[in-house]
């Protein structure tokens, strides 16, 4: 009955959405027949940029979560399937649920936004209803599409869990996410049109005339469309490890600490492998703006904008630092991980170093005094660690220590067999050490040579770090045959400490998230779409950070409330069913080796 | 005990962030503020409607006067001297006011050697009349102002027949004290007789105006009206900082010299 209800919920919500669009229009309509179009409205105490900031930042919150767990829960079940072991598929369910529930959240903050926008801003709304009218038909659609076909997915997992149906379950979970992915790719157009019309539009030009292609193929489109695939499924391997987290801490029996510790476990390793391929999204959209209007892209990294990137250093900072602690708190519930844990004191050093460097300020917006007090526009002494070769080099070695704390947690319960286990572990430690001076070598010589020259030296910094995390992993995978185990790990036995990280590790990637929000949409400054429709409210100016970090906290704030009070719901409907099953699989298999990701097994 | 832990684990991370975020300088991002001359303006009062866009709203800063990414302009150029002093002779043909005008809506046109094209056309973000404000501003670095009303005015013709796109909040400068151009009315508009005291009438908490052009400047009253924490009045440090910093955006540049005009003026007690 309550899953009915829910049903009727998310479909109720997207009739909304529906009715909302068909509505807004006719309404605009006869207020323009009537020659008065308004063009904003107001909103009591925060404004109509707050409101609509607040409605836009928490939907896209939990629609990032639920674009990004279906991507992981699909390739879980598929390996289930692939090697039978019933754990995966589990585990891919539960994440699921969480997605299920998380969805009516998702469709009733859209249909906020929507609201919002057609009673704030009309004026600009009408202009981009204009344009992608069609698309924003299409859009509804699929939102049907996306709907029902996670039903099925979901309500249907049992039902079709014995082959040959199974498959046809796995083709549903492809299908979720492609009509995902189609309605993530149109909502995306919309947003990166603002800040990258096509040239040809100005703002004479009338909306109607703009052709639908061409205004959503613009120039930053791709690049986002990219970077939101790969920051959505880190946001959902981070909420999903929070929520195993809550329920870690609450497991009464200990069959339940052991599932969510493991759960706990894949979603960092998820959130943290994407996050790790995510700055190079990042560099090409930044790219691409720098492309489409250089004053834009200085706006955004030089302007007023650029103590924003010490505030996202910092950020990252955070995560880095949290995630390796969970990892070397890890090594305690693996026996033979004690062997690893001296190591872990250089690696915190080398990653506070890093932090630090990464954070300095560079070209900042200065005060005369400040230019004074300075002696010229850099520090004396911070303007030497504030540049990119400097930078670089900090972020790459901090990469490499992350991805060894990875190695040593995939390493620390086995003893090696094969015959060339010596010589194999002294390539991989080369391997490293010489990425390391590759690294250092180029940030170094970075300081004498010219800016252009420099900025390409990032390129093989980067492919130095990655050639050897591949080839290492390679090496890893090869060596590990056959190994022998020093013991199982003890799921479940992570001290509760380890799970606060997990905690700090989500707020901070939902921060991010909204700081990062800011950034894309801040650099508009004072146009809704960049030189072809300026803002004429009285918020059109771009706020400072201090009133951003104020709104995310916020949005953040409101996510994670109902975040938490939705998964709690259906904890108390789900939770007896899950123990229940648990009880035949009290835990992953006690032999199972400490791999660098269960996922990904040997 | 645990959900108390956890919520406070998660509210601490957020109020560390925000703190941090509130700790380290705040900029906001203006919207370029509209100009609306009436009568014939002077080149004073282009210069300064010029030097506070290229400081502010303009964005110029950002990369002039950096030395990496753009030419200075305010302080000399490979030897060539401040950009008013050297750009009467940077393109063959053209005197300085055409170049620099070409240089802000046509800016790829010449692109200094050593630079990439980065600048951006200005048309598109700031009026005609907010451009030749720019043009002068820059010409009185170390050239003459040559800029006339006649330019300003041709331009906001040009513009309001076009539809004043390019200042599509033109109008909004003059709403302060209705647009009135008297210096009392603008000075009650403005409350600075809350602090300021001028013959019977306003506070003793600020420097009185009587007699203030006996005291300073034309320029240091322009400066104190604009960047009010730029200069501490002697006597008056105890209040250093009070007086708003919002009187450069509300009033137009004609009321702005109109009040400097009117407060230099003050030689003797009223």
């Amino acid at each position: 009955m309550i899953e009915d209800r829910r049903t009727l919920n998310v479909v109720g919500v997207a009739a909304a959405l529906l009715a909302a669009a068909a509505l807004a229009e006719p309404a605009l309509a006869q207020e323009a027949a009537a020659g008065a179009v308004r063009e904003y409205g107001d909103f009591p105490g925060i404004g109509g940029r707050g409101a609509v900031w607040i409605a836009a930042q928490v939907h896209l919150m939990f629609a990032a979560f639920v674009l990004g767990v279906p991507m992981f829960a699909v390739v879980m079940e598929a390996i289930g399937v692939a090697n039978g072991d019933e754990k995966y598929d589990r585990l891919a369910k539960e994440f699921t649920r969480l997605l299920l529930i998380a969805y009516s959240a998702t469709a009733i903050w859209g249909a906020v936004l929507v609201f919002f926008l057609t009673t704030l801003y009309p004026r600009f709304w009408t202009h981009l209803a204009e344009i992608f009218e069609v698309s924003m038909w299409i859009y509804a659609g699929l939102f049907v599409f996306e709907s029902f076909t996670l039903y099925l997915y979901y309500y249907g997992w049992d039902r079709w869990k014995p082959k040959p149906a199974k498959y046809g379950h796995l083709v549903l979970g492809v299908l979720l996410n492609v009509w995902g992915t189609a309605v993530m790719f149109i909502a995306d157009s919309w947003l990166s049109y603002m800040m990258s019309p096509p040239a040809a539009v100005t703002p004479d030009t009338a909306p109607g005339t703009v052709q639908l292609w061409s205004a959503i193929a613009n120039a930053t489109w791709m690049p986002i469309n990219i970077h939101r695939i790969i920051a959505n499924v880190v946001f959902g391997g981070a909420v999903a490890a929070a929520y195993a987290a809550f329920r870690f801490l609450h497991a009464k029996t200990a069959e339940e600490r052991a599932h969510y510790d493991w759960m706990g476990y894949i979603g960092n390793f998820i959130a943290i492998s994407a996050l790790l391929i995510l700055p190079f999204a990042g560099y090409w959209l930044g790219r691409e703006i720098y492309e489409y209007n250089q004053s834009m892209g200085i706006t955004m990294m030089g302007g007023f904008m650029s103590w924003l990137w010490i505030i996202q250093a910092f950020l990252i900072g955070v995560l880095f630092l949290a995630a390796n602690y969970y990892l070397w708190v890890g090594l305690g519930r693996i026996p033979g991980g004690e062997r690893f844990v001296p190591y872990t004191k250089w690696m915190l050093i080398v990653l506070v170093l890093g932090v630090i460097v990464w954070a300095t300020p560079h070209t900042m917006i200065v005060s005369r005094d400040e230019l004074t007090a300075m002696g010229g526009i850099y520090h004396p002494f911070l303007g030497a660690l504030g540049v990119m070769s400097a930078k670089n080099t900090a972020v790459n070695l901090m990469i490499l220590t992350t991805f060894l704390s990875f190695l040593m947690y995939r390493r620390a319960n086995k003893d090696l067999v094969v015959s060339w286990a010596g010589t194999g572990t002294f390539a991989q430690g080369a391997l490293l050490g010489f990425a390391a001076v590759i690294v250092l070598f180029f940030g170094i010589y970075g300081y004498f040579v010219d800016p252009i020259v420099r900025i390409g030296f990032s390129v093989y910094m980067v492919l130095a770090v990655l050639a050897a995390i591949v080839a290492v992993t390679v090496i890893d995978v090869l060596i590990s045959r056959g190994a022998d185990s020093r013991g199982a790990i003890r799921w479940g036995s992570m001290p509760e400490r380890s799970q606060y990280a997990l905690f700090v590790l989500t707020v901070t990637f939902t921060w991010l998230m909204g700081l990062m929000g800011f950034a894309r949409s801040g650099i508009r400054q004072h146009w809704h779409i960049w030189e072809v429709m300026r803002d004429t409210s009285e918020w059109a100016a771009t706020p400072a950070l201090g009133y951003a970090a104020r709104m995310i906290s916020l949005c953040v704030l409101i996510f994670l409330g109902m975040a938490a009070f939705i998964f709690w719901l259906g904890g108390l409907v789900e939770k007896p069913a899950l123990v229940a099953k648990a009880a035949p699989h009290p835990a992953p298999r006690p032999a199972e080796p400490p791999e660098l990701s269960p996922a990904l097994g040997d | 005990m645990t959900n108390i832990k956890v919520i406070g684990v998660v509210i601490g991370t957020l109020l560390f962030y925000t703190l941090i975020a509130n700790a380290i300088p705040q900029v906001q991002s203006e919207v370029p503020e509209a100009l609306t001359f009436v009568g014939a303006v002077t080149p004073e009062q282009l210069v300064t409607a010029g030097e506070d866009l290229y400081q502010g709203a303009g964005g110029c800063t950002a990369c002039h006067g950096l030395g990496t990414r753009a030419p200075n302009l305010a302080t000399d150029e490979a030897g060539a001297g401040t950009i008013g002093a050297r750009c009467g002779t940077r393109v063959p043909g053209e005197d300085c006011k055409t170049y620099l005008h070409n240089a802000l809506i046509t800016p790829n046109a010449h692109v200094v050697a050593g630079y990439e094209p980065i600048m951006p056309d200005m048309s598109r973000t700031l009026s005609a009349t907010q451009i030749w404000a720019l043009v002068a501003y820059l010409q009185s670095l170390g050239g003459e102002v040559t800029v006339r009303s006649e330019d300003v005015a041709a331009a906001q013709t040009e513009a309001a027949q076009a539809g004043a796109t390019g200042g599509a909040a033109a109008g909004a400068g003059a709403a302060f004290a209705g647009g009135s151009l008297d210096p009392h009315e603008l000075l009650s508009a403005g409350g600075c007789f809350a602090c300021h005291k001028l013959g019977a009438e306003g506070g003793p908490i600020g420097p009185p105006f009587d007699g203030m052009g006996a005291r300073i400047t034309a320029e240091r009253i322009r400066r104190g009206i604009l960047a009010p924490n730029a200069d501490t009045a002697q006597g008056y440090a105890a209040v250093a900082g009070t007086m708003p910093q919002t009187f450069g955006e509300q009033m137009n540049a004609a009321q702005l010299e109109a009040v400097v005009s009117f407060l230099a003026s003050l030689e003797e007690g009223m």
